[in-house]
């Protein structure tokens, strides 16, 4: 059986080739997951680093220092950061290092804020007002990021585990039992459509997914490793069901 | 997706404006600091808008041109507000934060309305995923199941079929992306 699957696979090249390019994309889809949790986690922590910050400047406290002392008291990765960019730019301007800050945190929400710091300090505007309402905007904008997120979530794991697993094993299931390739059944152009049916489900599958959650293109690094496995379970399922 | 753009950048831009002339800064100058960047497609038409304005153009005449690009409610409705100003002088940061407050809750509201009708996305795409391959992998090996028994079926030729079967493994393909094309078009612009 085992040498039977393996000489499959050799008069496949096609989906040799999609295994090899599912195996190297999904390492390539490894780092965009990774950048994503650090950046939620720096946006999350956000509205509280502002409301902090208005209170300090309300309390008298200058920006500089407000920021100096919410990077003692953040221990997430935005205090980090924080502190990080306060601790290099001694040599430089306090605008500077919002920028190097902004920079830092590769985040459109922190690079949003920064700009918007930098700009009410030119303007001298009412900075803890500002602060104040912009912890609120942020909180709820990350609010409603997480609700479609914890939401969709499920629905896209489904949307997947059923057209890229379940659907190539169903169709292997019933190709497997009424025309088993032992009875001399001839599938050859029948299997190569529905593989290539497979793939393309499985493609549409984890582009449906992904736009659903938002994150389209680095949850397209995973569609060959997806296209691999759904048209490996059903050459391997017509198989080991049809002999 | 000029929309979603904009409906995307549209509140960071009233925040910004609120902020900017809410501490004494002109209109102009306002739109000056925007096209600077930062704000995307909304950056890029005040950067023209200037432009235009730098070589002599009046900015109502601008304002109305960018009005008649504009594809997101809010956008217009902003750009409506900054017209008013420069025709009528009315109070542009009072408009602002009010248009601002408002196009937050109905953000909020597309969200839930988004996960609400995604809701069915899953299942339409399964239902049309799974019976569609179900019916035409049957009628694939139908030929060759049926052999033996044409003068009750009659002859059925594996070419054609398979003929068949492509088209509607196709076509099923073609349905599923056109499902999933939803999640793309109703988009809230988080």
């Amino acid at each position: 059986m085992i040498f039977g699957i393996l000489e499959m696979f050799r008069n496949e090249p096609l989906l040799l080739f999609i295994i090899t390019l599912g195996v190297a994309c999904s390492i390539g889809g490894i780092p965009p997951i990774i950048e994503r949790q650090r950046r939620r986690s720096i946006e999350n922590d956000l509205p509280a680093l502002l409301e902090a910050l208005s209170d300090s400047l309300g309390a008298g406290l200058g920006l500089q220092q407000a920021m100096m002392a919410e990077a003692d008291r953040n221990n997430g990765k935005l205090g980090k950061l924080l502190k990080e960019t306060l601790a290099e730019s001694h040599a430089s301007s306090f605008d500077a290092a919002l920028s190097n800050f902004a920079t830092k945190s590769r985040s459109s929400q922190v690079q949003r804020v920064m700009h918007l710091i930098s700009t009410a300090i030119e303007q001298d505007a009412p900075l803890r007002n500002i602060l104040a309402d912009m912890s609120r905007d942020y909180e709820r904008l990350n609010d409603l990021m997480n609700r479609r997120e914890s939401d969709l979530m499920g629905r896209s794991i489904l949307i997947i585990m059923f057209v890229s697993v379940g659907l190539p094993f169903l169709i292997a299931f019933i190709v497997g039992l009424f025309a088993p390739r032992n009875q001399g059944f001839q599938l050859e152009d029948f299997n190569s459509s529905f593989t290539m049916f497979f793939g393309g489900a499985s493609l549409v599958a984890i582009g449906v997914s992904g736009r659903m959650l938002g994150r389209m293109r680095s949850a397209l690094w995973w569609a060959p490793l997806w296209m691999a496995v759904s048209m490996t379970i059903y050459h391997v399922g017509v198989l080991v069901i049809g002999g | 997706m000029r929309s979603l753009d904009e409906s995307r950048e549209i509140l960071y831009v009233i925040r910004t404006l609120d902020v900017l002339m809410g501490s004494g800064v002109g209109l102009e100058a306002a739109i000056h600091s925007i096209s600077q960047g930062g704000y995307g497609i909304i950056s890029k038409d005040f950067a023209t808008l200037m432009e235009n304005i730098n070589k002599g153009k009046p900015m109502e005449r601008e304002l109305r041109a960018l009005l008649k690009k504009a594809e997101n409610d809010g956008y217009k409705r902003v750009i409506n507000t900054m017209l008013n100003n420069v025709t009528q002088n009315t109070d542009i940061i009072e408009t602002l934060r009010k248009q601002g407050e408002r196009m937050e809750e109905t953000r909020t509201e597309a969200v839930k309305e988004y996960i609400e009708e995604l809701g069915g996305v899953p299942e339409t795409l399964l239902s049309i995923g799974m019976i569609g391959p179900i019916i035409l992998s049957i009628l694939g090996i139908a030929p060759q199941l049926m052999e033996g028994a044409e003068e009750l079926f009659g002859t059925m030729n594996q070419g054609t079929i398979m003929t068949i079967v492509n088209a509607g493994l196709f076509f099923t393909l073609a349905g599923m992306a056109m499902i999933g094309l939803k999640a793309h078009t109703k988009d809230p612009g988080l």
